[in-house]
């Protein structure tokens, strides 16, 4: 019996092999060996046959042998199975190179996307943000800022005129003076906006963008116009850059200082871009003049204020690596959705 | 300026090497943009500020070198002025001329300078002439004050006017220009005629010529405006008009001429004579500032010893006393017209002491806002701009000023005419758009020539529309130029071009995406030229247009020499954003099925899609309804001018499922509808 019930296992491993993962095949196997005429059902058939001792551990021995048939059966089965929907899958299979449909990507603009996110460190700062008209008078373009007429720093700015006492705006300036007017101290703002001025060859546009930073309270200092600035570009360009500031004239401030950075491109060793002084000019700060709160009516006595102005054209230019200004008003999408959003 | 490095150590004694010397004036505020040698002579190109006319000659750059390294001060000698003598001068006119010196050189000799004169004005940029020409350049140069020599046989009367020109008067100047004069330019003028534009230019008929033999010397002091406009009026810009209209010193005259006189008697052989004519009437008290040491704290945010203070001060040539405790009083010297209030005596202790000096703090102080919100206007701008770009379009930046009428096209009729520019830089940008669509169509212009043929481009930007006094309206507009594609080219199927359904489905998705609403609805009359008649839509809220769209009118793009297929768009992005949106608010989501039922109807020409929306939304509803449009057709068997449009109504209950008796009474109901309509019957 024992003997039987060896040779019957040894076939059932043998065919069971040589089924495989065919479903067919593993299916005819569970007929041989768990069918009606299977030699297993023959084997229990006999069991009647011995005698009453041996009777319980024959149909052990032949229930156990049963049990592994029908798990090894149920193995192959689920084998066959998944072979089965494996190769289903793979004749299903796509040419996964072929370009796939992507949806469009537009872009920001270089400048504006510069511009807003200097914005947002500035808003995050607590800064409120001011426009103004772009076609300007006199008074708020220059004389509140303490450019008289015939004051020779106006050459700087070459100005568009048009009719009446009117011109395109040379700088954002005028917006500091009309939210001056409009609100007393404490002012914290920036101003961004589109500027004009006569003016056109390889490195000057007629029109480009400024954004001015202007700060009015009871005990501001060129101190704080320090601290703060050096917070905005370590934020914009990360903790290494460092900032620096030089006396300079603009007639609106008192004391006027450039403001510099570190050159990003060196890191301030001295290269092409800063011209090996390892530092790159920004923009023009300082103490806002006293002839500029008194043109407002804010008493220079009791409040004093620091202002900053940039050009975000160069900001962008050098940000992304613009190497030709022009570029930034072509409107080549070639160029342009080199930014995508 | 060009700085002479030779000739400043004849000033000074510094012994500094030039990078340490170029350090100290860039760190002092005259930035140094390059260093280069011109022989044996080192040159600096100094930026000077416009406040600084006292560093437009050596002896003030001298100055300031000698502030930054702590060492004496140059002191120019001076000539003394005759008690009286020669009355060779009048001044008619004190306002443009308060100050002007004369005196006589006889008997020089016009040659050739010599090699070191030539040297010096080769390195300072300027050619030598002769020694007599080379001598008044030099004294330009070395004292920051401009001179003038008159060849005296010429001086008609030997005696010089000042005085307002003559309207229509006609003077030649040196540079063989003849010059037509107005009554507001200051001139010097002889017995007979103007012989020179007062700090300007000199005279062509009283120039120093070979045979020069006495020459009168002028050394004055002019009004910086008269003299600015003078030179403007005229076109003009000499090295004389840009010191003199940033201001001259007033007593530097008298060191003028003292070395004036100097050199035509080393360099020609001159004998000055005694006499030195100043006419001055009404010389000016001396300036005195006051500066506190409390201000210096507060506008620096750190307060410098008082001895610093002080020393800051006199390096620059001041000389304060303590009046009292932190509180200083100085005269300002004639050559510092920059130090009028004391914020200007705060930056010369920054400057002296250093600008790393100055500490950086962080916390401003309390009182100022913490946080801002964004305005409404650059929410609603910001949206867009971002919603436009995830569509796939390209933020254009193009200029305010176009060429004049070229955006006649792009406006309503009852837009205000364009503002000129008065002195544009040419034709193409000398006016102010009042649409920005003008100059995105150029963009696409040259994207299509440089052979892009998908272009999507937007801007957001001003326009300008003028009004009858004061500024301009200036309200902000968003516009869109399409062309190519309707959607991503993809190899599995073909992708129409775009069309005007896709551009109104982009502004209205700008509008809703901007005022969080519907946009509003979609109008035929867009009563703008450049748009096509029939193909394009209009969007109107407040009974004011808020948006315009459509495909380019034939005849514009023809103007334009465009491709046909171009669609244009133009959103009033100013009135859209004038309210900030509210939260979007929660409905319920209906939890009930939501029957449906197609329609196909045959619609007679000149029937639109809004008829239908119109009948349905006309029929009492047993739920909230919707009617979509799933199918248009046209063409056989249907006759011209018919299409059938399949449309799709919805319920969409909310409180329970209805029956299916409901639904159908609901369709027969808008059938109903439909049919009283006319020219829309159910298709078969």
């Amino acid at each position: 019996m024992l003997d039987a019930l060896r040779t019957i296992e040894e076939e059932f491993r043998a065919a069971i092999d040589e089924a495989g993962a065919d479903p067919e095949r593993v299916e005819a196997v569970r007929v041989r060996f768990l069918g009606r005429k299977s030699p297993l059902t023959a084997l229990m058939k006999q069991l009647g046959k011995l005698s009453a001792e041996e009777r319980p551990a024959a149909g052990q021995a032949i229930n156990q042998l049963k049990k592994s048939i029908q798990q090894s059966i149920e193995e192959a089965v689920e084998k066959a199975a998944a072979g089965a929907l494996e190769q289903e899958l793979q004749d299903s299979s796509v040419d996964v190179t072929l370009p796939p449909r992507s949806p469009w990507r537009g872009s920001q603009h270089p400048v504006h996307a510069t511009r807003r996110e200097l914005e947002r460190i500035f808003r995050d700062l607590g800064y409120t943000i001011e426009t103004g008209p772009e076609v300007e008078d006199d008074f708020h373009n220059f004389q509140a800022l303490n450019l008289p007429p015939e004051h020779p720093a106006r050459d700087a700015q070459d100005t568009f005129y048009l009719e009446g006492d009117r011109l395109l705006r040379t700088h954002t300036s005028p917006v500091q003076i009309r939210t001056m007017e409009s609100r007393r101290p404490p002012i914290r703002m920036v101003c961004p906006g589109r500027v004009y001025r006569r003016d056109h060859d390889a490195t000057h546009l007629p029109m480009f963008h400024q954004l001015e930073a202007l700060v009015v309270d009871k005990g501001i200092s060129m101190a704080h116009l320090k601290g703060t600035m050096d917070r905005v570009w370590k934020t914009f360009y990360g903790e290494q850059v460092k900032t620096r500031l030089r006396p300079a004239y603009f007639p609106f401030v008192e004391p006027g200082a450039e403001y510099d950075i570190s050159c990003q491109v060196c890191g301030g060793e001295g290269c092409r871009v800063c011209k090996q002084t390892g530092w790159i000019e920004l923009g023009g700060a300082g103490m806002v003049h006293p002839a500029v709160f008194e043109a407002v009516g804010i008493d220079p006595d009791v409040y004093s204020g620091w202002a900053f102005g940039l050009g975000i054209d160069r900001i962008a230019m050098m940000r992304h690596g613009i190497d030709d200004l022009r570029l930034l008003v072509e409107n080549d999408v070639r160029f342009l959705s080199q930014f995508p959003t | 300026m060009l700085v002479s490095l030779n000739w400043i150590r004849s000033l000074i004694s510094c012994d500094a090497e030039t990078d340490e010397i170029s350090r100290k004036l860039t760190d002092r505020g005259l930035t140094v943009d390059a260093v280069t040698r011109h022989g044996e002579d080192t040159v600096l190109e100094l930026d000077i500020p416009a406040n600084r006319p006292d560093c437009l000659g050596h002896v003030g750059v001298a100055r300031e070198i000698a502030a930054g390294f702590g060492l004496p001060a140059p002191t120019p000698e001076t000539a003394s002025p005759s008690a009286d003598g020669n009355k060779m001068v009048e001044i008619d006119d004190l306002a443009g001329c308060p100050r002007f010196t004369a005196s006589v050189v006889r008997g020089i000799k016009v040659t050739p300078s010599p090699r070191w004169v030539v040297d010096r004005l080769e390195a300072c940029g300027l050619r030598s002439v002769n020694n007599v020409v080379d001598a008044s350049n030099l004294v330009m140069l070395e004292t920051g004050n401009p001179i003038h020599f008159y060849d005296l046989a010429r001086v008609q009367g030997a005696r010089l006017r000042v005085r307002r020109a003559e309207e229509g008067e006609r003077l030649t100047t040196l540079d063989d220009i003849e010059r037509e004069l107005s009554a507001d330019m200051l001139v010097i003028a002889d017995g007979g005629r103007a012989v020179g534009l007062a700090g300007v230019m000199g005279g062509a008929e009283t120039e120093i010529r070979e045979d020069t033999v006495d020459v009168l010397v002028e050394a004055a002091y002019f009004d910086p405006q008269t003299v600015r406009r003078t030179a403007r009026k005229l076109g003009m810009h000499t090295d004389a008009s840009h010191r003199f209209e940033r201001g001259a010193d007033r007593n530097g005259v008298l060191a003028a001429q003292h070395l004036a006189r100097r050199l035509l008697t080393d360099l020609a052989g001159g004998k000055p004579e005694l006499e030195l004519e100043d006419l001055h009437p009404e010389p000016p008290a001396a300036v005195q500032r006051t500066l506190r040491g409390s201000r210096v704290a507060t506008l620096l945010g750190y307060r410098p010893e008082a001895a610093e203070i002080k020393k800051a001060l006199e390096a620059v040539g001041l000389s304060p006393e303590e009046a009292e405790e932190g509180v200083w009083s100085t005269t300002i010297p004639s050559w510092r017209v920059d130090l009028l209030r004391e914020a200007d005596l705060v930056e010369e202790v920054a400057r002296d002491l250093g600008y790393d000096r100055i500490p950086a703090m962080r916390g401003e102080p309390e009182r100022l806002p913490i946080g801002s919100r964004q305005r409404a206007a650059d929410q609603a701008e910001e949206r867009a701009r971002d919603l436009l770009a995830h569509l796939g379009f390209h933020e254009a930046v193009s200029y305010a000023m176009i060429g004049p009428g070229e955006d006649q096209a792009f406006v309503a009729a009852e837009t205000p005419a364009p503002i000129p520019l008065s002195n544009p830089l040419a034709e193409p940008l000398s006016a102010l758009r009042r649409s920005v669509l003008p100059g995105l169509l150029k963009a696409l212009d040259r994207n299509i020539r440089r052979g892009t043929r998908d272009v999507r481009l937007f801007e957001i930007g001003h326009v300008f529309h003028d009004r009858s006094t004061g500024l301009p309206l200036e309200p902000a507009r968003l516009a869109i130029v399409w062309s190519g594609a309707s959607a991503p080219v993809h190899w599995s199927a073909p992708v129409p071009d775009v069309g005007l359904s896709d551009m109104a489905g982009v502004v209205e998705a700008v509008i809703s995406g901007v005022t969080r609403n519907p946009a509003p609805p979609r109008d035929s009359q867009v009563g703008i030229d450049a748009f096509h008649p029939a193909i394009s839509a209009s969007w109107t809220a407040d009974d004011a247009p808020v948006a315009w769209a459509g495909e380019l009118h034939p005849a514009v793009r023809d103007r334009l020499d465009l491709p046909s297929g171009i669609f244009i768009a133009e959103i009033e992005i100013g009135k859209l954003a004038a309210g900030r949106p509210l939260p979007a608010q929660y409905r319920p989501i209906p939890r009930f099925p939501s029957p449906a039922r197609d329609l196909s109807l045959v619609l007679d020409a000149g029937v639109r899609f809004a008829d239908i929306r119109a009948a349905v939304e006309s029929v009492p509803s047993p739920a909230p309804s919707a009617v979509d449009l799933i199918d248009r057709y046209a063409g056989a068997p249907l006759e011209e001018g018919q299409v059938s449009l399949t449309v799709r109504l919805s319920l969409h209950p909310t409180e329970r499922t209805l029956t299916d008796e409901e639904t159908e009474g609901y369709r027969a109901k808008v059938v109903q509808r439909l049919e009283q309509v006319g020219g829309i019957r159910l298709r078969d």
